[in-house]
């Protein structure tokens, strides 16, 4: 076992073992829980930046140990270009959250399995990313489904979590479902489980090959909430915990995107996906714009950037389905800064509902006197949003929208880009209501934690800097096209 | 030479065990009357584990029997040359599964039963249960077969009426009484039509000339061997006491009877139609169009239960489909990986079901909860029993990483590596259903865990209970296994390697 192999255990078997440790202690580790879990939650972050220069020199780090001999089925874990961005930032996003946990959550016997769980959840999602096998990839695929169904049942806000809960599972596991059937058709035809092994090309009838790509788009497409297959999203974030909101949209999503790039787009030749490349930009569009129409809808600030997600992941759909490399980097590169951005939305939301205890744009107003700090990076979080320069979105969208119109399709890309100005209606609107304007009677505010502001910070501070710095996530992002579409651009 | 003695060494562990069991009931010393149950349970659950510790030495035996293309171990002689028991993979696991679930049970029962007292009649009826069903898979005739089977039934239908002072428990006796003696007496014709044909009662002997060249009374013998068993196996249509009857049972004899009893008659049923000719094809065929009715029915009649008892019923009902639907598939292409994947579910599926008949049976016993309702908020009163019910249900629902997933992936790899409708279908009919089954398993998990209603509160929220370790132990064990066979199914892969082969053998070799 070399180096590489040690810290790929290291990535997943930290915070498994920290989750482990958690629901032993149970009650007794109540004020230490958040802590070993922000440790455990350090060690895929460094870890996967630790694997940085072996993939520089072209290696592929990589784990495998017997596990199902009869069925062909070993227990591999990879980390490869396509893995990368998604690696790091799920581990980025779960480490802040965490931290942001440490002021939001409430404190009592239960603590341990809060955090045992976040950690789970985590797990699920590092498991999704590093691999190697089918088998693995759908187990770490529902554990991530199971353990946030779990968290929003339990630590859910309001009377109807458990119906909540009960939606989001069974609208996402029916999409799981659907990608289990193209798995498992995948390992019928290749004989064995390995992504290697598909990498190489699977021979499947054409008939066969796109019904498998169209289950694939249709599943993934669930866990990326894009319209019509969004309706489990607003309810799951809103009564979500915040932290566990912060995974879900920031992480969690692009894990939809994870899996598009790592099976239809990674497995089929381009001339088989060629027939899905339109719908795909039109369900983007389509996204999109109904997105950002909800959003300017709701009221409730937590739905507002529910609904901002299901627009965003419009973008990232639209990138995906242009096929060319400025699209696909791009739809990568929207995955990470989305979730910096995202979860700062999320993060500057949650300081302005824990200090002021509403979350009605209606009932908020006149806070940036209040809160500055807040105003300063939520402000930011919005802007950055509407894909102004210089903040990181922009430098994304840029690249979708270049992918887009590299295509024939100049009609739908200019579309796209016509329906980023609802995008600055909805961020523009709810940044005015909650901290300009009048403040309503009675509105009083309280000092958020430091544990809450310190992550909202950060994030600020990185959604500029990585506007303006974008080339080292961009070196890591263009790395992954050779994988994908048998590398033919 | 009477044969391999280890054959019948289980059936001679659990009859003799039975009979010491009642002697020790009736003669345990009157000092001993606070903890009787505790030395009765300890018994019959060292008599289950001695019968379950034969089996080692003759699966191996078998193993290498099978392999080496040697005939397969026997015991007994009959009147026409044949062996009264025999061997094969795939009773053994029906076997083993059986004997370690009731080893489990043996010890739940330990406090279970203390409130029904009557120890002297629950235990001996629950080792003759399996006397019954351990004789019927292994049994080499039809009339032995036969004897088994009644011997079984008998006994489950005295355990469902164990508690005989409640009316709905006689009455779901009494039904599963009459449908099973139904079940049985045409079993015994299909029989009586079989021998009139052949002139002899081994199975395996018996077979030998093609489908075709069978006679009318062969195939009427079979058309009765698929109603009587059926009813046995709780095939739709041909399920209406089940539900009743595992409903009403106690639920360490619930758990007995949807764990392993309908599985093993669903075996015979196979082994007995394969081994007297019919067609390998045309019974996956019959079986893979029935197990969408199995599936659908149970899952859609699940849905709308009311009592959590009969909710984990028909979700055996589906249960059972999913098992038809993969050995349909396997024997309609020759498949032996399908039919495997049926006998490793078959595992999952006790342990799991098992697992959940324990739990609502802990709630009843404490909290004498007996609606889904009154399951509210059961996480803050007995949170390991709230766990233990959620790995089970989450099983059942084919959750990863437990092993009813692992089970789903099997069925999944061998129905679509079939190029045809009937696999596709049947696939469709599959994955609606198991998403289906998500919106009665998941609603259970929401209410063990929700806080009870507010009107109630002060009842239900008594506080944390204290379990008897007699009951926390088979959770923690059942538990433990079920997580264990999906992390690493592949040990209780190889268990059941031979068992698909095998059934495929019996019915290609005409």
């Amino acid at each position: 076992m070399n180096l590489e192999a040690v810290w790929l255990a290291i990535i997943l078997g930290a915070p498994l073992v920290a989750a482990l440790v958690l629901f032993l202690l149970r009650g007794r580790a109540a004020r230490a829980a958040g802590w070993i879990a922000g440790a455990a939650a350090a060690f895929p972050l460094v870890g996967a930046l630790a694997l940085l220069p072996a993939l520089h020199r072209g290696e592929v780090p990589a784990l495998s140990l017997r596990w199902i001999p009869a069925a062909g089925i070993r227990l591999m874990l990879h980390v490869d270009w396509l893995t990368l961005p998604f690696l790091i930032t799920e581990a980025g996003v779960t480490l802040l959250a965490i931290v942001y946990a440490w002021g939001d959550h409430r404190q009592d016997e239960r603590t341990p399995s809060f955090y045992g769980l976040l950690m789970l959840f985590a797990v699920g999602m590092t498991g999704t990313t590093l691999a190697d096998d089918m088998f693995l990839f759908y187990v770490f695929w529902e554990l991530m489904l199971v353990a946030s169904s779990v968290l929003i049942l339990v630590w859910g806000d309001g009377e109807r979590r458990g119906a909540v809960a009960l939606k989001y599972f069974i609208l996402t596991h029916l999409g799981s479902l659907m990608v289990l059937v193209g798995l498992v058709v995948l390992y019928d035809a290749s004989g064995t489980d390995s992504f290697s092994a598909l990498r190489a090309g699977v021979a499947l009838p054409p008939a066969m090959a796109t019904m498998v790509a169209a289950l694939f788009l249709i599943g993934f497409c669930v866990k990326m909430a894009v319209f019509p297959l969004h309706l489990w999203l607003p309810d799951a974030h809103t009564v979500a915990p915040m932290p566990v909101t912060i995974m879900l949209a920031a992480a969690m999503l692009g894990m939809g995107t994870y899996g598009i790039l790592r099976f239809p787009l990674g497995i089929f030749a381009r001339a088989q996906m060629e027939a899905f490349a339109v719908p795909m930009m039109v369900a983007g569009v389509v996204s999109e714009i109904y997105g950002a129409l909800m959003a300017l809808a709701e009221k409730d600030v937590k739905r507002i950037i529910a609904y901002s997600s299901v627009s965003q992941m419009g973008y990232i759909l639209f990138g995906l389905g242009t096929l060319t490399a400025d699209g696909i980097a791009g739809a990568t590169l929207h995955v990470i800064y989305h979730a910096i951005v995202k979860a700062l939305l999320f993060m500057g939301a949650g300081l302005v509902v824990r200090s002021t205890g509403r979350r009605l744009i209606t009932e908020l107003g006149g806070l940036g006197k209040a809160m500055p700090l807040a105003a300063i990076c939520t402000a930011v979080g919005a802007l950055a949003i509407t894909g102004m320069p210089p903040f990181c979105i922009f430098d994304s969208e840029w690249m979708i929208f270049a992918g887009g119109f590299h295509t024939a399709h100049i009609g739908l890309s200019a579309l796209t880009l016509f329906g980023s100005l609802l995008t600055v209606a909805y961020a523009l609107w709810f940044i005015g209501r909650v901290f300009f304007g009048p403040r309503p009677e009675g509105l009083t505010v309280t000092r958020p934690h430091w544990a809450m502001v310190a992550p909202t910070v950060l994030l600020a501070v990185l959604a500029l800097v990585e506007g303006i710095f974008p080339a080292t996530v961009f070196d890591w992002v263009f790395h992954e096209l050779p994988l994908i579409l048998g590398g033919r651009w | 030479m009477i044969g391999n003695v280890w054959v019948a060494l289980p059936l001679a562990c659990l009859g003799c065990g039975a009979f010491a069991v009642y002697l020790a009931a009736r003669l345990l010393p009157a000092r001993l009357e606070g903890s009787r149950n505790r030395w009765l349970a300890a018994c019959t659950a060292m008599v289950f584990g001695a019968a379950l510790a034969t089996i080692v030495p003759l699966s191996a035996a078998t193993r290498a029997a099978y392999h080496a293309g040697r005939a397969l171990p026997t015991w007994g002689r009959s009147e026409a040359g044949g062996a009264f028991l025999q061997a094969d993979p795939g009773a053994l696991v029906i076997v083993a599964a059986a004997l370690g679930l009731g080893g489990l049970v043996a010890i739940y029962s330990g406090h279970y039963i203390s409130l029904d007292r009557r120890y002297e009649t629950y235990y001996p009826l629950l080792l003759l249960l399996v006397v019954g069903l351990v004789g019927m898979v292994l049994a080499a005739d039809l009339f032995s077969l036969y004897m088994f089977c009644e011997l079984m039934s008998v006994a489950a239908y005295v355990l469902v009426a164990f508690r005989r002072r409640t009316q709905t428990a006689i009455e779901a006796g009494f039904k599963y009484l009459v449908m099973g003696s139904v079940g049985t007496i045409i079993l015994l014709m299909g029989i009586s039509f079989v021998y009139r044909e052949r002139g002899q009662i081994a199975w395996q002997v018996a077979g030998g000339a093609a489908w075709a060249e069978k006679g009318p009374w062969t195939r009427a013998g079979l058309a009765c061997f698929l109603v009587g068993l059926g009813v046995k196996s709780a095939l739709v249509p041909m399920h209406t006491w089940l539900p009743d009857a595992h409903g009403r049972a106690p639920s360490s004899v619930s758990a007995m009877l949807s764990g392993v009893v309908i599985q093993a008659a669903f075996y015979t049923l196979l082994k007995a139609g394969l081994g007297l000719g019919w067609p390998a094809r045309d019974l996956g065929t019959l079986l893979v169009g029935l197990s969408m009715l199995n599936m659908t029915l149970g899952n859609g009649l699940a849905l709308v239960q009311v009592y959590t008892k009969r909710l984990l019923a028909y979700s055996s009902l589906a249960q059972m489909g999913y098992m038809m639907f993969s050995v349909g598939i396997g024997l309609h292409y020759g498949l032996a990986s399908s039919i495997q994947a049926a006998f490793f579910l078959l595992v999952a599926h006790a342990a799991m079901k098992g697992l959940a008949f324990l739990c609502k049976g802990v709630c009843h016993f404490y909290c004498d909860t007996t609606t889904i309702a009154q399951l509210r908020g059961m996480a803050r009163r007995l949170p390991l029993v709230a766990v233990a019910f959620v790995v089970a249900l989450g099983g059942l629902a084919g959750i990863p990483p437990l092993a009813g997933f692992a089970g789903k992936w099997f069925v999944l790899t061998g129905a679509l590596s079939t190029p045809d409708a009937l696999a596709y279908v049947g696939l469709a009919v599959f994955l609606i259903n198991s998403l289906l089954a998500l919106g009665y398993y998941l609603p259970l998990v929401v209410t063990l865990f929700s806080l009870p209603p507010l009107a109630r509160r002060g009842v239900a929220e008594g506080g944390r209970l204290r379990m008897s370790p007699w009951m926390a132990v088979p959770l923690v064990i059942l538990g433990g296994l079920i997580l264990a066979i999906g992390l690493y199914p592949g040990p209780w892969l190889d268990l059941t390697a031979d068992a698909g082969s095998y059934l495929l053998a019996l019915g290609g070799e005409r």
